[in-house]
């Protein structure tokens, strides 16, 4: 094998070479990525370093292409140990995976692992994301069929990655994407319809008569319409019975189907937008491994739940991210308790543009941003020592999180722009991380100012100054941030973020962090030292829990 | 490398062949790897067809393939905000640009389905007058091995012919500058 990859490897080499100044018929390219933290020990933390204090994640991902065909591999090296709390199963230095595809006109062929997704991903997402551990690209194949410019066809069927292994659970799947805009010829507006079909196999072990089928299996019906200005769209998912898993522990008589409801209205014209959604989700993960259902690692997820809220740019408005919340969870104790079985809720956009020449939008222009989101749990009758319960559908539960925030953007002159920011949330820690003890209702109000000068040639400076007032948790928190270019190659920043409202002295800690980047062409180098907050880190509405740590870090970027 | 394990998932009602466990590919092998890898640079788009903002499919290998045109593929999302602000300087400089090189912006939002609503009012809202291309299964993302935005792409006669990795305010003068040397 090793052999036959260095031939190849040298093939293309010489191919590539011998033809410099005519266009290569072979096409090799890929990229690289390595994210590196050396851990160190933290007096004013309280922490020391973990084994293993050197770590590293990296990626290297080669393709080549012929003609109508693509074929690649991605290796990954976890050294000495892969960054903290990512996933243990990701270890050591490992061929990840492999494709094969040929692109014809009509169809379109994968074998080995690929990446897809069906409607927005309610039923399947396969996808990756590095900075939270998440590759659950299906290996086996996926044929893409489009017989004409309205019609479009998609199988998949596979096993999904798991660290460097497949899970045991098995994939199939096929969406019809129907465009009858097309098929009508209409002229001012778009119509098009969806139909998707997914199922899991997983076999079941140690059950004796189980109630419940080693298949699941889950359908779902989609409509977008779009007319001039206006555009919508709507989607419904349904998932066959299954055996309920909460806290890692499966009740084998606690059997329930799943649905999820999402429906998107839009208004948009020059110079302003407004778009609305709305959701209504019941026991909608979908693992394929029943099991590995509500991992903190978000392993063996067959679907895509993100949380339709706003993805703040603001260090604070990070401290208490929404979680979407799509599973069950019964639990009471003492009289008191949780009884979880979806979320309901939905999230306003608008966005507008203040004239250049107006009151408001002065000589360079003015920019507003505005957000909303509220999110509760599924109003219905929980019965805990039996482990089960029945909901309403539109009828709202306890809020678990709601989100309202306003942003300016003005530009003053050609080379001064500032921003201004004022988020309210509304976070229930209780009730979306389950726990029964206390209650402890989060608000808090953030206000964030930054401004960006630019002077001389290429350089600029950014500073952002933000605060929290919280009535519970931690409290209060302040946070500056300060960056500089110096050229469009070079830039140094450092920022701060201070708890320094915590009722314990003891963890009024600052989480510093200072570093340099330096970008060339397809590459970029960023080196910082520095403390991370412990907590949430949430890309796309999905996150991974983090530990505090100090530290030097090193990341490299690049692409060939 | 060495196949230590070859599964056959056939009796677990699974005909295809994957293979989880190769052995340990050394480091400096990688290395090898890499330091071959400047050879190889990037030159043309990826065969794919990606929806604009009315759902058409565009082709990125027929459709952006006027004759000495350039077409610059400005990577971003709608949570990104070094990608907004690129973005607003270009909406911002295009016109005056486009006096001087027959050229074309084209914003390819990278936005999964949590915040692809946000696209369309978040583009008019800002009164962007760039074509904008969903890449929503990041398949384009991913082709050109782009690990973060805001990234831009540079295509003349369907040749890559300049690549931006990230945005600090300013650059958006060194890119006009390399296009206009092109």
């Amino acid at each position: 094998m090793k052999k036959i990859l260095f031939g190849v490897v040298l093939g293309l080499f010489q191919l590539t070479n011998a033809q410099e100044n005519a266009p290569s018929p072979v096409r090799v390219y890929g990229g690289f990525e390595s994210n590196g933290q050396w851990y160190t020990n933290d007096k004013g933390l309280r922490i020391n370093s973990p084994e293993d204090p050197l770590r590293s994640n990296n990626y290297l991902f080669v393709n080549t292409g012929y003609k109508n065909w693509t074929a690649g591999v991605q290796v990954e090296a976890y050294e000495d140990q892969a960054l903290l709390n990512y996933n243990p199963k990701y270890k050591n230095t490992n061929l990840a995976t492999y494709f094969v595809q040929f692109k014809g006109k009509k169809v379109d062929v994968t074998g080995g692992y690929f990446y897809d997704q069906f409607g927005s991903g309610l039923l399947y997402r396969s996808w990756e994301d590095r900075a939270l551990g998440i590759n659950n690209a299906l290996c086996g194949a996926r044929i893409i069929y489009k017989p004409t410019d309205f019609i479009s066809f998609k199988s998949i069927a596979g096993r999904q990655r798991t660290g460097f292994g497949l899970s045991k659970g098995f994939i199939a799947g096929g969406d019809l994407d129907f465009k009858l805009t097309d098929f009508f010829s209409f002229k001012t507006s778009d119509l098009s319809v969806g139909l998707t079909f997914v199922l899991r196999n997983e076999p079941i072990e140690n059950i004796v008569d189980p109630v419940f089928s080693p298949l699941v299996h889950a359908s779902g019906v989609r409509v977008n319409f779009s007319h001039n200005s206006f555009y919508s769209s709507a989607e419904f998912n349904l998932k066959s019975d299954d055996a309920v898993v909460q806290v890692n522990q499966l009740r084998p008589k606690f059997v329930k189907p799943g649905s999820a409801l999402l429906v998107n209205l839009g208004y948009s014209k020059k110079g302003f937008g407004i778009d609305g959604s709305f959701r209504r989700m019941e026991n909608m993960g979908f693992f394929s491994e029943r099991l590995a259902n509500g991992n903190i690692f978000n392993d063996r997820i067959v679907n895509f739940i993100p949380s339709l809220t706003k993805q703040h740019h603001s260090n604070l408005a990070n401290i208490y991210p929404y979680q979407a919340q799509p599973n069950v969870f019964i639990n009471f104790e003492n009289g008191k308790g949780i009884g979880k079985a979806g979320e309901i809720g939905g999230q306003i956009d608008l966005f507008y543009n203040f004239k250049k020449g107006t009151a408001l939008g002065g000589k360079y222009g003015t920019k507003l941003a505005v957000n909303f989101s509220n999110w509760n749990a599924l109003s219905g009758n929980f019965y805990a020592p039996l482990f089960d319960y029945e909901t309403d559908f539109f009828a709202f539960g306890k809020r678990y999180f709601s989100d309202i925030n306003v942003d300016f953007i003005k530009k003053w002159s050609p080379t001064w722009q500032s921003e201004l920011t004022w988020i309210h949330q509304y976070y229930d820690k209780n009730l979306i991380v389950n726990i029964n003890s206390g209650t402890e209702i989060i608000q808090t109000q953030i206000v964030a100012a930054e401004s960006t000068h630019r002077f001389g040639k290429d350089q600029s400076v950014r500073w952002v100054a933000e605060h929290m007032w919280a009535n519970a948790d931690k409290k209060n928190w302040a946070s500056a941030t300060l960056e500089y270019n110096l050229n469009s190659k070079w830039s140094l920043y450092t920022t701060d973020l201070y708890n320094y409202g915590n009722s314990d002295r003891l963890q009024r800690n600052h989480y510093y962090n200072a570093g340099a980047a330096f970008r060339h062409k397809t590459t970029r180098i960023a080196m910082s030292y520095g403390r991370q907050r412990g907590g949430l880190i949430c890309v796309g509405g999905v996150c991974r829990e983090v530990p505090e740590s100090s530290g030097v870090s090193l990341s490299l970027n690049t692409s060939f | 490398m060495q196949i230590k394990q070859i599964k056959f998932y056939s009796k677990h009602n699974n005909l295809f062949i994957c293979i989880p466990y190769l052995n340990t590919m050394k480091i400096f092998q990688l290395a090898l790897l890499l330091l071959l890898s400047p050879v190889f640079a990037q030159k043309q788009l990826p065969n794919l067809s990606l929806p604009n903002l009315e759902g058409t499919a565009l082709s990125l290998t027929q459709d952006f393939v006027e004759k000495d045109k350039v077409y610059v593929f400005s990577f971003w999302a709608t949570w990104c905000t070094p990608c907004i602000q690129e973005l607003d300087e270009m909406n911002e400089l295009q016109d005056e640009w486009k006096k001087l090189v027959n050229l074309e912006i084209i914003a390819v939002s990278t936005d999964d389905s949590r915040t692809q609503k946000r696209v369309k009012p978040l583009v008019s809202g800002k009164d962007w007058s760039f074509r904008v291309l969903l890449d929503t299964n990041q398949d384009f993302k991913r082709a050109m091995t782009i690990v973060n935005i805001p990234y831009t792409i540079v295509v003349k006669n369907q040749v890559i012919v300049h690549i931006q990795n990230g945005y600090v305010p300013g650059n958006e003068k060194d890119l006009f500058d390399k296009i206009k040397s092109l």
